[in-house]
């Protein structure tokens, strides 16, 4: 509700891009089998959910457990654990389809979802019984080599504020080495001071406080934006991800076959394709996606707790960007995860933090009132 | 004459059952008699729920946010207007119930709405969408408790409210379908087009299968919110939505019987289970192994046996039991195993199990317990006699 | 079919569909007149008539209704109480902790000979971190006739419990919820902890003299009615100080990122941040905020820190951070140490995870000393001698319910953050009940 400011306007853009490219990620394995089956695989989520864990586990494997002070990390390590968490969840992916969807094939589309729905209650509540959850686990931080960021600077600061900051720097330090000493002398604690030495502890407070406030003024009279490297890497793959996938879909033989066993699986298979195969492959690779997601955004948003309910928001929203961006449409899902993050950080930037949940629907709500097929999908619509 | 006759006595049967109940629940615990209502209430919203989705054929996916608004409404005028207003608890509770129908199908007519436009999933998602955003929008109204809730005081609990509503519901659901409007229903739910090309008002159906869906659910909601004393938004979450799709699928898309029986089913299926005791993971693995035996076994006969009905019920028994000796005979051996010996909490069980029974029904029988028929004597009399080798489903 | 079924049904319509609006009108008629009838019983149930004429009363109705309900008098050779805490979910190291604690404090009554003789069993409800389960598992452990309840950790949890014990003129003795209204439910709740209108003016206070911050800017968990209350005390406090809440942001539990909240805190250039969620999420937040450059900004939060999870979730981010807690594990006092031995004994050497271990303990410990000076063996008279409490020695701090209105005035203590080898919380300052208003 408070008035909007335009300072951190460009910093929540790139907040908005980075956290859809998460959506994007999941979206991706959405649209796939949505384009190929129709059917809304509920469970995907909780495929994502199995991700973040198998991610955890390649971790605890390499070392990065709670209890253990392991220093520094590398890019073998993460890569490790992308490959355990996309080859478990492309597994997962595999069998959920062969066992839950197969045999529903051919029934009313509303009994497959009622089974996608079963599937994921079963992974959520049956996951409780062998993975740790409460208290829900995190991926050790240090395990992340990627923890900065790059700075890009958009405004210069004002020379003059920085000096003049540098300047409540030499008070700041006297104080500060003052106070010290009168502990030190004392061996009284900062929390319980005699009296003699509440000045002491004033004028370090005080010294302080000027020196940051100054610092903070240099620091708001400039304009720069932040880019977490992680989170980075994160967007970078989720483009070129889309990428290879758009290829893989329209350019190659599998691709031609998805696309045809999409149109009609009779006509399909009576062309010489495998329908069943092919469905297979759109689940390992849809699955393999959500677990490259769910090891990044385990991995990059350090502290991210993993519990069996992980995937059930990610993946509504994500479900949500794939519906919006067209669902059945490659580019329409990474666009649709883009535009979901980047509503829900501009409803946070707005001031209206407490809806940052309601946002993705309110936008899917607008977007589909106007166009019922979504942004990049086809407006022909089907028939239950 | 004759009708009359059976009607009246059909409607003081009603009374008649449910001063029952109310007599039964005031024997009980208040733990049975929060079982006996939330049991009523899911009937209510599962029956409402079907009309929409079963009857219509209106993929609707946010019945939990009418359940609410029914919920609120009469948690804010009793808080309101109560005092003022003076009347007898019986009269309060009929007006409440109606002010929160109302209001829920206000609500419902917002979301009937949009589904003039949209179809199949984008409707589901649409109003799954729905219902999240007046959860949140509830959460962040500090005038109606926000995410803290809302205390419903004075609050009357009327047991036997919670279940005339449901035959309520039961009732006007089965009657609509035997009028020409209820025809035009399914015939919405079959082929729009074709239907429309027929005379049939495609938009007003739509419309009123929201309102009477959605009143219904509001309805609840304010019996809920008596009964509870309480209601926050937490309480209605996705997963009540969810649940109440799951009732009315399970019992079969679009017969009213169906969605009671599922409703009564699927609500006391995990609450059975609270007191389950430990035992080892071994005995776990076993059922699940007999659980995917008894599928594979029963697919197996449905798609290839044709013959005569006793035949058939043989195998099936056939093949239950031996799925039932291997889970039990499995069990204990396995266990011994180091790894499957450890305990595992029994309580925790409760959604597993409730989750497994959804799998293996939909694997078992797609198109529900039910399918599209209705109980009535001349359908189980049909049902009984069968003995050739047609299947009852069709 | 369906088109003959159609026309078949056509030729009925004018009768059918009066027919159909008359069942409905008979109906509906007939639910006002069973309504006359069915009725009463629903007013003949105690508790029922107390709390609808209370809230009809209008706001001068007294602060905390007496139960009115007859009560439950304990029958049989035990004497049964229950507790209820979360043994499932997000919740489950504070359930864990105060349902063990519960149970060494009956042990101890047990093994000391009883109540004349008469031995107390415990029965176990659990909440699964959920406010319904809560209400549900209370509602249970009634009808297996306990004649009161210990519980439980959330406020949001207590509160449903509250309700249905009220009804049935049964103690509930909360364990950890602080949320400052709570006791308003009736003279039957009380609580061994203190309240948040306490704990956020204590940290408000700790934040302007002790930390020397005048620019804080507040995180609230908007699905936690115990965040909320806490961030809205300690702004005020912190306010009437003189120093300024810069901004406010708020999340829902089970989100994972948050950066858009913090890049707009950040901008307000904040000294502290008060985070008054549970630890669930604010391990994720110091570390998400650390990453956003606010290296120097201190970070402070209420008891729902409480838990060595946050030293996982936080990892090195929230290590220097403060928050209020109980008591704590180090302090000098007899109780203390005589909890921790009794505590280390069943628990292969370790000491309890969380303060609610003690609370648990000493919530159980007061029910059964209400016991010892009931006068007789039944709810209502353990509800007053509970609220009889004078000068009860806990291991979190001396305990008098007498005159508190359920609101045991208890010290509170702010506890440094370290590292796990450091003993987590490492206590910095204590503030005495009267200390802070």
């Amino acid at each position: 509700m408070a008035g909007l400011e335009l300072s951190t306007l460009p910093q929540q853009l790139v907040n908005g891009i980075l956290l859809g490219s998460i959506y994007a990620l999941i979206a991706l394995g959405y649209t796939m089998v949505y384009g190929v089956l129709k059917l809304i695989n509920f469970a995907h989520g909780e495929v994502f959910m199995i991700g973040a864990y198998a991610a955890l586990f390649a971790s605890w494997g390499l070392g990065y457990t709670p209890n253990n002070a392991m220093s520094g990390s590398n890019p073998i390590n993460l890569l490790i654990m992308l490959l355990a968490s996309m080859t478990l969840c492309g597994l997962l992916g595999v069998l959920i389809e062969r066992f839950a969807y197969r045999p529903m094939r051919n029934q009313p589309r509303i009994a497959s979802l009622i089974t996608a729905i079963g599937v994921s209650l079963l992974l959520q509540y049956g996951g409780q019984l062998f993975l740790p959850s409460s208290p829900a686990p995190n991926i050790d931080a240090k395990v992340n080599p990627y923890q900065d960021n790059i700075t890009i600077p958009l405004r210069p600061v004002d020379g003059t504020l920085v000096a003049a900051a540098k300047q409540l720097e030499a008070k700041q330090i006297e104080t500060k080495t003052a106070f010290d000493g009168y502990l030190e002398r004392t061996k009284e604690s900062p929390f319980q001071l005699s009296a003699a030495g509440q000045p002491f502890k004033k004028a370090a407070q005080d010294a302080e406080r000027d020196l940051r406030t100054a610092e903070g003024k240099a620091e708001a009279s400039g304009l720069s934006i932040r880019l977490p490297k992680g989170q980075m890497i994160m967007l970078v793959t989720t483009v070129v991800l889309m990428a290879l996938l758009n290829f893989l879909v329209m350019h190659t033989k599998p691709g031609r076959a998805m696309r045809a066993a999409s149109h009609d699986f009779d006509a399909a298979s009576l062309m010489g394709i495998n329908v069943n195969s092919t469905i297979t492959f759109t689940f390992l690779i849809g699955s393999a996606l959500a677990g490259a997601g769910a090891m990044m955004n385990a991995t990059f948003l350090s502290g991210t707790k993993i519990d069996t309910f992980f995937g059930m928001l990610p993946g509504v929203k994500a479900f949500v960007a794939a519906v919006l961006g067209g669902i059945g449409n490659i580019p329409g899902a990474v666009l649709g995860g883009i535009l979901m993050g980047l509503a829900e950080t501009l409803v946070v930037w707005a001031g209206y933090d407490s809806y940052r949940d309601a946002i993705a629907f309110i936008v899917l709500i607008i977007v589909l009132l106007f166009k019922p097929g979504g942004l990049l999908g086809s407006n022909k619509v089907e028939k239950v | 004459m004759k009708f009359w006759l059976g009607r009246t006595g059909s409607i003081l049967l009603a009374f008649a059952l449910c001063a029952g109940i109310q007599l039964l629940a005031d024997q009980q615990s208040d733990f049975v008699q929060r079982l006996i209502v939330l049991a009523g209430l899911y009937v209510t919203l599962a029956v409402s729920l079907n009309l929409i989705n079963g009857i219509t054929g209106q993929f609707s996916m946010g019945h939990a946010a009418f359940y609410q608004i029914g919920a609120y409404t009469a948690g804010f005028i009793a808080m309101k207007f109560y005092a003022g207003a003076k009347l007898p608890p019986e009269l309060w509770m009929i007006l409440s119930l109606l002010t929160g129908a109302a209001v829920a199908s206000v609500a419902g007519l917002i979301v009937g709405l949009p589904s003039l436009r949209l179809k199949g999933d984008y409707l589901a998602i649409v109003t799954l969408g729905f219902g999240e955003i007046i959860r949140i929008i509830v959460q962040n109204q500090p005038a109606i408790g926000g995410a803290y809730g809302l205390s419903v005081a004075p609050r009357f609990e009327m047991i036997w409210l919670v279940w005339l509503l449901a035959i309520l519901c039961i009732a006007v659901c089965r009657n609509l379908l035997k009028t020409a409007h209820g025809l035009q229903f399914l015939a919405v739910r079959e082929d729009e087009v074709a239907s429309s090309a027929m005379g049939v008002n495609v938009t007003r159906t739509k419309v009123t299968a929201f309102l009477l869906g959605s009143a219904f659910a509001g309805a609840a909601g304010a019996l809920l919110a008596h009964f509870e004393g309480f209601v926050s938004p937490k309480m209605f979450t996705m997963d009540v939505s969810f649940i109440i799709v799951t009732m009315v699928v399970l019992g079969g898309t679009g017969s009213i019987t169906g969605a009671t029986l599922a409703a009564i089913g699927l609500f006391f299926l995990p609450e059975k289970m609270r007191d389950l005791p430990n035992f080892p993971l071994g005995n776990l693995v076993a059922t699940g192994i007999g659980i995917v035996i008894m599928v594979i076994g029963f697919r197996h006969i449905a798609a290839n046996f044709h013959g005569k009905m006793v035949e058939r019920v043989l195998r099936y028994l056939a093949i239950l039991a031996i799925a039932v000796v291997i889970a039990l005979v499995l069990g204990p051996i396995v266990s011994k195993l180091p790894t499957l010996g450890v305990p595992v909490e029994g309580a925790k069980l409760r959604m597993v199990v409730f989750a497994v029974t959804l799998i293996v029904l939909m694997l078992l029988r797609p198109q529900g317990i039910f399918a599209h028929h209705e109980f009535s004597w001349a359908w189980l009399r049909k049902v009984l006699r069968i003995d050739t080798d047609k299947k009852v489903t069709a | 079919m369906i088109q003959n079924r159609f026309v078949q049904n056509l030729r009925f319509i004018p009768m059918n569909r009066s027919l159909f609006s008359a069942a409905l009108l008979a109906t509906v008629l007939g639910i006002t007149a069973v309504g006359c009838t069915g009725g009463e019983t629903a007013k003949d149930k105690p508790g029922e008539t107390p709390s609808a004429t209370d809230a009809a009363g209008g706001g001068t109705a007294a602060l905390r209704p007496e139960p009115s309900g007859e009560g439950v008098k304990a029958e049989g050779d035990t004497i049964k109480i229950g507790i209820v805490g979360s043994l499932s979910g997000d919740q489950k190291p504070w359930g864990e902790d105060s349902i063990e604690g519960g149970k060494m404090a009956v042990e101890e009554f047990n093994a000391a000979g009883g109540l004349n003789g008469k031995k107390v069993e415990l029965l176990v409800g659990d909440s699964a971190s959920k406010a319904e389960q809560a209400k549900s598992a209370a509602e249970k452990l009634i009808s297996d006739g306990v004649i009161g309840i210990v519980g439980e950790v959330a406020s949001g949890h207590t509160i449903q419990i509250a309700k249905s014990a009220f009804q049935k003129a049964i103690p509930v003795v909360a364990i950890g919820a602080t949320k400052t209204t709570l006791s308003d439910e009736g003279t039957n709740v009380t609580r061994v902890c203190y309240t948040d209108d306490f704990q956020g003016p204590v940290m408000a206070k700790f934040a302007f003299d002790e930390l020397g911050l005048r620019k804080v800017g507040v995180m609230t968990d908007n699905q936690q009615p115990y965040s909320q209350g806490l961030s809205k005390s300690f702004s005020d406090k912190f306010k009437a100080l003189g120093g300024e809440i810069v901004g406010e942001a708020f999340y829902e539990s089970g989100q994972t990122q948050f950066n858009g909240q913090i890049t707009e805190l950040s901008a307000k250039k904040p000294d502290g941040l008060f985070l008054s969620g549970y630890f669930t999420e604010v391990g994720a937040i110091a570390q998400q905020v650390r990453q956003a450059g606010m290296k120097d900004v201190k970070l402070m939060g209420g008891d729902g820190w409480d838990s060595p999870q946050l030293l996982v979730s936080g990892g090195d981010a929230i290590l220097g951070s403060f928050f209020c807690n109980h008591y704590n594990n180090r302090e000098d006092r007899p109780e203390v140490k005589q909890f921790l031995e009794a505590w280390k004994k069943s628990h292969g050497g370790k000491e309890p995870g969380t303060t609610m271990a003690a609370l648990g303990y000493d919530a159980t410990k007061l029910m059964l000393d209400g016991l010892k000076r009931a006068a007789s063996l039944d709810s209502k008279a353990l509800i007053a001698a509970i609220n009889e409490t004078e000068n009860f020695a806990g291991v979190s701090g001396n305990i008098t319910l007498k005159g508190a209105n359920g609101n045991p005035k208890k010290r509170a203590l702010v506890v440094e953050v370290r590292s796990e080898k450091d003993g987590f919380q490492v206590f910095r300052k204590a503030y005495e009940a009267d200390e802070v208003k």
